[in-house]
């Protein structure tokens, strides 16, 4: 990791001039921005109505506490008010990488194309490969596409959108490189009241010196200045601890953006909703009613090639410490105060420190061997070139967590993650106890797990929500059948969900932190697992193997056995 | 009678035409002769334990209850395909030999009937096509027209269907079941009469154990006469002898009161099957199963969770120039006091110590007596009247002509309902009931509360009524459930939608749904009483309405009019409004695949 005392010769301070701090009042249409440095107040016009457009288009509906979203002029006659305006400038640092092709430029172009980015923007791509602004718009162009139910303009919205395009090549390291983008941006930003958001798309060793460099050289004078990482957040507690110390040095709480993507798929952010506005479920939530939770995270495909990142961090810390469990702490947290971000995260942090510390034996691992079916062979995961030969990375792992607060203790919450297996798929499965004294006990035969109620939340593949109930068999019999109440998310919207990214990205903008994660969060979360991946590696604890395309290694159903259940995504229920 | 069986003449008194050779011994036949002969049980009481689809205790003398082996036996077939698709009322396996065999003879009284010929004959054949009748039976019209059996043949036949899943074999089956079914021409009141059947159900009984069936599908007014005859000259000497009879029971707490004991002259409690078709309906019967059988639901079935309960019922035509046996119940009578209030019964009362029909009737009986006798002011309602549209004019009720010119006679009602226990204080049940409306419609509706303190207020815009959670059981047409619930509109907003998780029938079970009166039928003849009205219930029903029908008499309150084909009087949301409720049937529903 670079050093991060040393070079730094700006104070963080200078840093912090986010506007979000502002006053509530502000989005009252007040005309008071206030910067914690001690440049003159602008004055800000607010439009109320492209406002009130902005939210109700764009917004997830909180209060928007970002200063420059509320003021888009719009008439020749407010001209004068032009010098005023903001502008947003968002630098993808590692430009060139594979998730800004594949995520980071589409989803900004699908949030232009659904008319949510503020009226000036500028995109900047900035790598050490030399490319010209050309080629840049050229390699972005081949992965942008419109949504199935808008094809109109398309072309013209990404030609539009292209021309906002530019690119910076520079080393990530150097503070002289990280000045000329500055200077690049402020003839883009064209004196407008200048926003900079960072997209860190680059691998964890150089997050710190692209960040000393972006706040040194290049952050916003007057305006707001984030950023967005993305994990790995560290391997462990100590270097997770030591990477977000090196981060504060340069930036502040609220302008680190530490993305988990999962946060951003439609049905995760429904999960609050269901929990919350409901009254049919709230009731259900605890110990006396829930028998166990699980979070189920499936790829049918393994590593193709790219094991390199993946060998050193394995598939505990790729998916299960940041997904998954992020995903556990918005399913079991107490109700919060109010939807604001920070009430939110208050929740999830006091539930993550309620949870007990993962016990080795609490755990299966897995990694998938070769697998030959019909006439073609999958390889293992020691096939793989990048991969070492005695490479003892989990490529699967099952795990059983407790809360033991008042509300969940004694339920577990299992997690199963898995690469190489038998189908893509990521599912919330809430399984309930059974019914106390149940008058329908001869019914259901010998298994009465069979005859419990199960709610399940289907993020990947066909978003589906689905509530599993018992019922009589039409006909003259009386036979009990299991079915679900459904809702299949395509048969109800038919328009097309967006991308994760593009509803954090707007999130990053607007300054709603709800769905990014707080530092002390992260340690939470670290917390839970260091010890656990220690001791895997200490003990160099062999995992088991399970051919690919299988449904993973036979320990899972052991493990489930230990807490007297069964893992719900074998029934063949998918409706 | 030779009895076929002779251990069973000591428990079997000679056909003495006295109450008591009615009141049968089903009930003290003797089990030590039955233990004794365990071999012969196995075989002889194999049948029903398969077929006893309900597995409860069948007092009747051939239905004894499933025995451990064969229940054993079947659990371990049911493991290995937990949710195969229902064998309706299983395998029915004959005995070896006619000597211990037991035989049904079903009398339907009233034979020439619109009820026999569109209901009942055509349920007794999908019993029959559904091998859910036992091996050995005999269906009897029995009518005051002249007619011989290949009339009576005729006539049955033509409204008989198979069912469209299973056209297989449909008309040989036709015909062979039709070859079971005789007529007896005789008056309602003659003993002589059913002396003669008596003797004709004797020939085709053979010998075997007589088990008889009487459906009474007559007048209220010959009812009593009937059970008399029957029960003196034709009832079995040596198996059970039940009668089915349908509403009307009475039209108030004396008139049903005289009836009940009328009956009682001639037969036991448990002789004596009071039908309600709703009971028989698929997703009514079910409601005890989603209450009972999912964690999910009881938790929240009181009045903390559920705001109010509202049962709809409507049809969209009127009564169509058969007003005369309407004109003197009305609606109310004909609807509410029993449908409706039968269904709020299994909806409200409390957990039945286990599904015998007796546990479920005592918790009914409970509830209804703990419901408060109906007010008027919590009533309402409505006659329609003619109405034209598209040139097409449909007549008001009373321009049918077998309703005088002058009837008060509501063809529209609405109530609020309220059970005064612990569960339910303060929890409106509303009724609504009526003819000639819009659409043809029976639904439960569950309306819970507001989420207290709701973190999403504003996402809901100004009512949050449209924002409270809803279990809705669609029990005709379309059988459906579907749960409403709030989630987020997809997408990069924060606004909230009220979508449902919902099972339609049609969609999951392909198979046609069977008629009330198959399952109704079947319940009688393997002695099940779970879903008929025992006397104390009604009872209990009558009490709630018979003050408000004599005021509504008395006082000759008038209906208020509203159009053929309409949503019914606007005074219903009053009423409504009154307890702050919407009715449910309002908001415009998707529809769904």
């Amino acid at each position: 990791m670079a050093t991060c005392s040393s070079s730094s010769f700006i104070s963080p301070s200078s840093f912090n001039n986010d506007p979000t701090q502002l006053p509530k009042t502000l989005q009252k249409g007040l005309l008071l921005p206030i910067r914690r440095s001690n440049i003159p107040l602008l004055h800000i016009h607010s439009n109320s109505h492209l406002r009130k457009q902005f939210q109700s288009k764009c917004s997830n509906g909180y209060p928007l506490n970002a200063v420059h979203f509320q003021d888009v002029p719009s008439t020749e006659a407010e001209a004068e008010a032009e010098a005023k305006e903001t502008t947003i400038s968002i630098t993808v640092v590692g430009a060139s990488g594979d998730l800004a092709k594949k995520k980071i430029f589409p989803a900004l172009f699908a949030l232009f194309y659904e008319d949510c980015l503020p009226k000036h923007f500028t995109v900047f791509g900035y790598a050490r490969s030399k490319l010209t602004d050309e080629e840049l718009r050229n390699m972005i162009s081949r992965t942008l596409t419109c949504r199935i139910d808008k094809r109109e303009n398309c072309s013209d919205k990404m030609v539009q959108f292209l021309q906002r395009c530019f690119y910076h090549s520079g080393q990530y390291g150097s503070e002289e490189n990280f000045l000329e983008l500055d200077r690049k941006l402020k003839e883009k930003e064209a004196g407008r009241l200048p926003n900079r958001l960072f997209y860190l798309s680059i691998p964890p060793n150089i997050f710190v010196d692209a960040v000393r460099c972006a706040s040194c050289c290049a952050s916003s004078a007057t305006g707001w200045t984030r950023v967005i990482v993305e994990k790995p957040f560290g391997r462990d507690s100590e270097s997770s601890g030591e990477l977000t110390r090196c981060l504060k040095q340069y930036l502040t709480e609220d302008q680190i953006f530490r993305i988990d993507h999962y946060l951003g798929k439609e049905l995760v952010e429904n999960l609050s909703v269901l929990r919350f506005s409901n009254l049919v479920f709230e009731p259900l939530w605890s110990r006396q009613y829930i028998r166990n939770v699980q979070l189920i995270f499936s790829e049918d495909f393994g590593v193709e090639g790219r094991g390199g990142y993946f060998d050193s961090y394995g598939i505990i810390r790729d998916i299960m410490q940041n997904h998954l469990l992020q995903i556990l702490a918005l399913f079991a947290m107490e109700t919060p105060v109010s939807l604001d971000a920070e009430d939110i995260r208050n929740e999830k942090v006091k539930v993550l420190r309620s949870m007990r510390t993962l016990q080795l034996d609490d755990v299966v691992v897995g990694q998938y061997k070769g697998h030959t079916k019909g006439s073609k062979t999958y390889p293992s995961y020691t096939d793989d070139p990048t991969i070492p030969n005695h490479s003892l990375t989990a490529t699967f792992a099952a795990a059983a967590l407790f809360i033991d607060n008042a509300r969940w203790d004694g339920v577990p919450f299992l997690m199963k993650a898995g690469k190489a297996l038998h189908n893509r798929r990521a599912e919330i499965r809430v399984q309930f106890r059974h019914v106390p004294g149940n008058l329908y006990k001869g019914k259901f035969g010998m298994d009465m797990d069979e005859a419990t109620n199960e709610l399940v939340i289907r993020v990947q593949p066909d978003e589906a929500i689905y509530l599993t109930i018992n019922n009589k068999i039409p006909g003259l019999g009386m036979r009990l059948d299991r079915s679900n109440l459904n809702l299949l998310y395509k048969a109800r919207y038919p328009r097309e969900i967006p991308d994760a990214y593009e509803r954090l990205l707007l999130d990053a903008m607007a300054g709603e932190r709800r769905l990014f994660i707080r530092s002390d969060e992260l340690d939470a979360a670290w917390a839970l697992f260091t010890p656990l991946l220690k001791e895997l590696e200490e003990k160099k604890i062999a995992p088991e193997l399970y051919p690919y395309g299988s449904r993973g290694p036979v320990g899972e159903h052991y493990l489930a056995a230990k807490y007297n259940i069964r893992w719900g995504d074998l029934t063949s229920d998918d409706s | 009678m030779a009895l076929s069986f002779p251990n069973y003449s000591s428990s079997s008194p000679s056909n003495l035409p006295s109450p008591s050779s009615f009141k049968h011994h089903q009930r003290t036949t003797p089990s030590s002769i039955l233990s004794s002969q365990n071999s012969f049980r196995h075989r002889f009481l194999k049948w029903v334990s398969i077929q006893s689809a309900k597995n409860q205790n069948l007092n009747a003398v051939c239905m004894q209850e499933a025995l451990p082996s064969n229940e054993t036996l079947k659990k371990l077939k049911d493991r290995s395909l937990p949710f195969a698709p229902p064998e309706e009322c299983g395998n029915v396996v004959g005995f070896s030999t006619g000597k211990e065999e037991c035989t049904v003879s079903i009398t339907v009284v009233g034979a020439s009937g619109d009820l026999a010929k569109k209901k009942i004959f055509p349920a007794l054949f999908a019993l029959y096509y559904e091998d859910c009748l036992p091996k050995h039976f005999t269906i009897f019209g029995y009518a005051r027209s002249k007619m011989t059996d290949a009339e009576l043949r005729n006539m049955v036949s033509k409204t008989l269907t198979c069912r469209i899943d299973k056209r297989e074999n449909c008309s040989e089956k036709m015909n062979q079941f039709l070859k079971r079914c005789f007529y007896h021409s005789g008056q309602y009141d003659s003993e002589e009469h059913f002396v003669e059947l008596d003797q004709k159900l004797k020939e085709h009984e053979a010998g075997r154990i007589t088990n008889r069936l009487f459906y009474l599908s007559i007048p209220p007014n010959i009812f009593i006469d009937v059970v008399k005859c029957a029960g003196l000259s034709a009832s079995s000497s040596n198996g059970w002898t039940r009668v089915i009879i349908e509403k009307p029971f009475g039209r108030d707490s004396e008139s049903s009161a005289a009836l009940t004991r009328g009956l009682k002259q001639y037969l036991e409690e448990d002789q004596i099957f009071r039908i309600d078709h709703y009971l028989g309906k698929e997703l009514v019967e079910n409601i005890s199963v989603l209450r009972f059988s999912n964690l999910l639901f009881e938790p929240l079935w009181s009045r903390q969770y559920i705001r109010n309960m509202q049962f709809i019922f409507s049809e969209d035509f009127g009564t169509e120039g058969r007003g005369g046996y309407f004109d003197s119940y009305g609606i109310i009578r004909d609807i509410m006091q029993n449908h409706l209030l039968q269904i709020l019964a299994l909806f409200a009362m409390e957990t039945p110590v286990s599904l015998d029909a007796e546990d479920i009737r005592n918790e009914k009986v409970k509830v209804l007596r703990s419901m408060r006798p109906l007010q008027l002011e919590n009533v309402v309602i409505g006659q329609y009247r003619s109405h034209t549209k598209n040139g097409v004019t449909y007549a008001g009720y009373v321009d049918d002509k077998m309703v005088p010119k002058d009837s008060l006679t509501p063809t529209f009602a609405a109530a609020a309902l309220f059970i005064d226990n612990a569960r339910w204080d303060g929890v409106p049940f509303l009724m609504k009931a009526g003819k000639a409306l819009h659409t043809r419609r029976a639904e439960i509706r569950v309306q819970f509360r507001h989420v207290p303190g709701s973190l999403y207020k504003k996402s809901f815009g100004k009512d949050l009524d449209q924002a409270t959670n809803e279990l809705v059981i669609r029990v005709q047409p379309d059988e459906a459930i579907y749960l409403k619930i709030n989630n987020k509109v997809p997408g990069l907003g924060m606004r909230l939608d009220r979508s449902d998780l919902y099972l339609h029938y049609a969609a999951r079970y392909s198979k046609e749904i069977p008629d009330a009166y198959e399952r109704l039928l079947l319940d009688a003849i393997q002695g099940e009483r779970r879903l008929f009205i025992r006397s104390d219930e009604l009872d209990a029903a009558w009490k709630l309405f018979t003050p408000l029908l004599k005021e509504l008499e008395e006082k000759k309150i008038t209906p208020e009019l509203y159009p053929f084909g309409s949503r019914g009087p606007v005074r219903a949301h009053y009423l409504a409004e009154k307890y702050n409720v919407q009715w449910g049937d309002l908001s415009t529903e998707h529809v769904h695949g």
